[in-house]
């Protein structure tokens, strides 16, 4: 008997490829999702509700049920970095899709804001997004629960804030703040990403994949790393090869269609491994995640004030860009967000000077006070910056060690500088007292690697994710972001995913593969 | 009138309800759904740390009086098992400690009164603060504060008693801030 032949064979499950798989399936395409990792189950693996003094080292295990960690790194399991993300939601603004033409460093996008809003309104409309209609051109509104009102704290930014002219708003975010889609309204419990055992935040098993089960155009293919993806004499590629997590063993699934969405770093990584889409010779090339500043303080009006429950669901406000519009001495910007831990952690107890009990009421009074200022620059790329496979080096299943190579340009230094300068004068203006001010830049949301553009000379993929080279190979994730923005960009990862499904659904009806 | 407000009831009815097609033809929600049975299970007591298995007793005796100088509770949490536990797997910690704990004996700290011990460690804490971190002792101290932090506010005594952490609850609404303006 023949393999089965899907029509498409998607890897990973998390956003991308859980919005990918939902969207296809529903159109009646018949899709297999490879995904490296078990199943989780949201409601019991997760120890969302666990404290420090529950388990003996005090550190409280991701996982419960034996299951494999998670990492934010190469995250296995079913859902991805879906199942641990904060789920900070933007739409990108218009000015993200034309950086080149703003800046003249960096790339501009193939296509534009126009191309993208439909999308992001169809994903705004199925998973549930929160938030304030605030009316800025940088941030377009979208389609929006309620937002979570503000916390104390963000308040009190919020009018440091107005006193620089700077505008801080209600964070949007992919948690349901209203039962809907028969997944209940956030409880409030702030511990989000640890994984949220009610799914009111959004995955993409319990957002998008599972409730498509039932239609049985979605097959799972469980714990199955993939290694490998042949392609045929016509330049077209044909199947994913995989190893088996637990037993080792190997395995081939076949699929007219292939889409990478392993997430950015290993996307780059596979393509690097397999040999496909490189004959621009910019596969690993333009990496440039997010990095981040940061700038510890107490919030002088909340010091020996009664502690409330305020942890949320983390962070309730953030400061949009401004820098954007104004005179400065470097291109693209930057954006902030407010206190994303939760109060299960007194980490910073021990920097405070002094013993005693002196010591013991510094801690206290400065507990419900403690607030965390996180700014987030946009990396621009530069040919230092890099994703390479380890030429000797190997993982426990034999695949190359992946290294990503990182330099801060003078660009980004100088972001990072102003940032951080400005963070500073906004909490100050709050009334804060300065505890600590971070003075290395960190990365954080990963993107670029194989990017998008018109030019195959000089891109991997199209606005579709399609690779240059490969008319049947696509991928989808923050590789083929051209400019990263300052904004957290799943949200854009997902618009993304519903408009390839919707080219794709186009391409197999046409019978193109 | 009322007619015009039955019309209008019923256009909300069939609105209601093409809503809720929609929704259910874009995605068939599964009804078998157990999101309702979400039980929430309020932080138990908290569980002992290991045995210690590194520090003698003794040293252990004085691990918990130091932490307790430092941060007072901290003996009643058992701040000794924490050092313990992190010293056990990391040589460096093992050799601070080895060198503050000679450090301490050489000056007959258990013997000391509390005036004595404080006015021994007092100095260690001035110095630590001002980021000057050069001898045994300062070294020394500066661990021993950040692990007798660490283990108490990670401890219940700590955390919820002390600083009255109140979050990890169940709430049908995030309760508007009212800051007190005046």
């Amino acid at each position: 008997m023949a393999a089965k032949i899907y029509d498409v064979v998607i890897v990973g499950s998390g956003a991308c490829g859980g919005t990918l798989a939902a969207h296809l399936a529903r159109a009646g395409v018949e899709v297999c999702v490879v995904e490296g990792g078990p199943k989780i189950e949201t409601r019991t693996d997760f120890n969302t509700h666990g404290m420090p003094f529950e388990f003996p080292n005090r550190v409280i295990p991701k996982m419960r049920n034996n299951k494999p960690g998670f990492d934010t790194e190469r995250t296995r399991g079913l859902g991805g970095k879906s199942m641990l993300w904060n789920a900070v939601a933007w739409r990108f603004g218009p000015r993200d899709f034309e950086g080149y033409t703003r800046d003249g460093v960096g790339y501009d996008w193939p296509i534009g804001y126009g191309d993208l809003a439909p999308w992001y309104e169809v994903i705004e409309r199925e998973v549930g997004v929160c938030g304030n209609l605030d009316g800025l051109e940088d941030l377009p509104d979208g389609i929006f629960l309620p937002p979570a009102p503000m916390k104390c704290s963000d308040i009190l930014i919020q009018r440091g804030a107005a006193k620089l002219g700077r505008k801080v708003i209600h964070v949007r975010k992919a948690t349901l703040t209203r039962a809907k889609f028969g997944r209940p309204a956030c409880h409030y419990c702030g511990n989000c990403m640890a994984g949220c055992d009610v799914a009111a935040k959004y995955n993409s098993w319990d957002g998008h994949m599972r409730p498509l089960m039932k239609t049985g155009k979605i097959t799972l293919q469980l714990d199955s790393i993939v290694y490998d993806v042949p392609k045929n004499a016509e330049n077209k590629v044909t199947a994913v090869r995989f190893i088996n997590r637990v037993t080792k063993a190997e395995g081939e699934i076949k699929g007219k269609v292939i889409v990478l969405a392993a997430a950015c770093v290993q996307n780059v990584a596979l393509l690097l491994q397999a040999g496909l889409a490189n004959s621009s010779g910019r596969v690993g090339k333009d990496f440039m995640p997010h990095f981040t500043g940061g700038v510890e303080a107490f919030l002088k009006p909340l010091i020996g004030k009664p502690v409330t429950n305020d942890e949320g669901f983390l962070d309730h406000a953030y400061l949009p860009s401004f820098m954007h519009k104004e005179k400065r001495d470097y291109a693209r910007s930057w954006g902030a967000q407010f206190n994303y831990q939760n109060r299960r952690s007194v980490g910073w107890a021990r920097t405070l000077p002094g013993m005693g009990a002196d010591f013991v009421k510094a801690v206290k009074d400065r507990y419900p006070a403690y607030f965390v200022f996180s700014p987030y620059g946009e990396k621009t790329p530069d040919e230092r910056s890099y994703i390479a496979l380890d030429p000797e080096k190997k993982d426990k299943y034999g695949l190359p060690e992946v290294k990503k190579n990182l330099y801060w340009n003078e660009n980004d230094r100088k972001i990072f500088a102003d940032m951080q300068r400005q963070s500073v004068a906004i909490l100050e203006a709050a009334g804060a007292e300065i505890h600590q001010v971070y003075k290395e830049p960190k990365p954080n949301h990963e993107i670029g690697g194989s990017i998008m553009g018109k030019d195959p000379r000089k891109s991997v993929v199209d606005s579709f994710g399609r690779t240059h080279d490969h008319t049947n190979l696509y991928t989808l994730g923050g590789n083929i972001l051209p400019s990263a923005s300052e904004k957290n960009p799943t949200h854009t990862f997902m618009a993304l995913s519903a408009r390839t499904a919707a080219h794709l659904v186009e391409r197999l009806r046409k019978g193109e593969v | 009138m009322a007619d015009e407000v039955m019309v209008d009831q019923e256009k909300r009815e069939t609105l209601k309800i093409i809503g809720t097609i929609g929704v259910q033809c874009a995605f068939p929600f599964a009804g078998d759904e157990l999101w309702g049975q979400h039980v929430h299970v309020p932080p138990g007591k908290g569980v002992g740390l290991p045995k210690p298995t590194h520090f003698a007793e003794k040293d252990l005796a004085t691990l918990n009086r130091v932490a307790d100088l430092i941060v007072p509770g901290a003996a009643a949490a058992d701040v000794a098992a924490y050092m313990d536990l992190v010293a056990k797997r990391n040589p460096e910690h093992q050799k601070t400690f080895r060198e503050g704990l000679e450090w301490l004996e050489a000056r007959g700290f258990s013997k000391m009164n509390e005036a004595e011990q404080v006015g021994l460690l007092r100095p260690l804490c001035e110095a630590v603060d001002k980021g000057e971190i050069k001898s045994a002792e300062q070294r020394f101290f500066r661990a021993a504060k950040s692990m007798a932090a660490d283990g108490f506010f990670t401890s219940r005594e700590g955390l919820v008693n002390t600083l009255g952490y109140q979050g990890n609850q169940v709430l049908s609404e995030f309760p508007e801030c009212v800051i007190d303006e005046h």
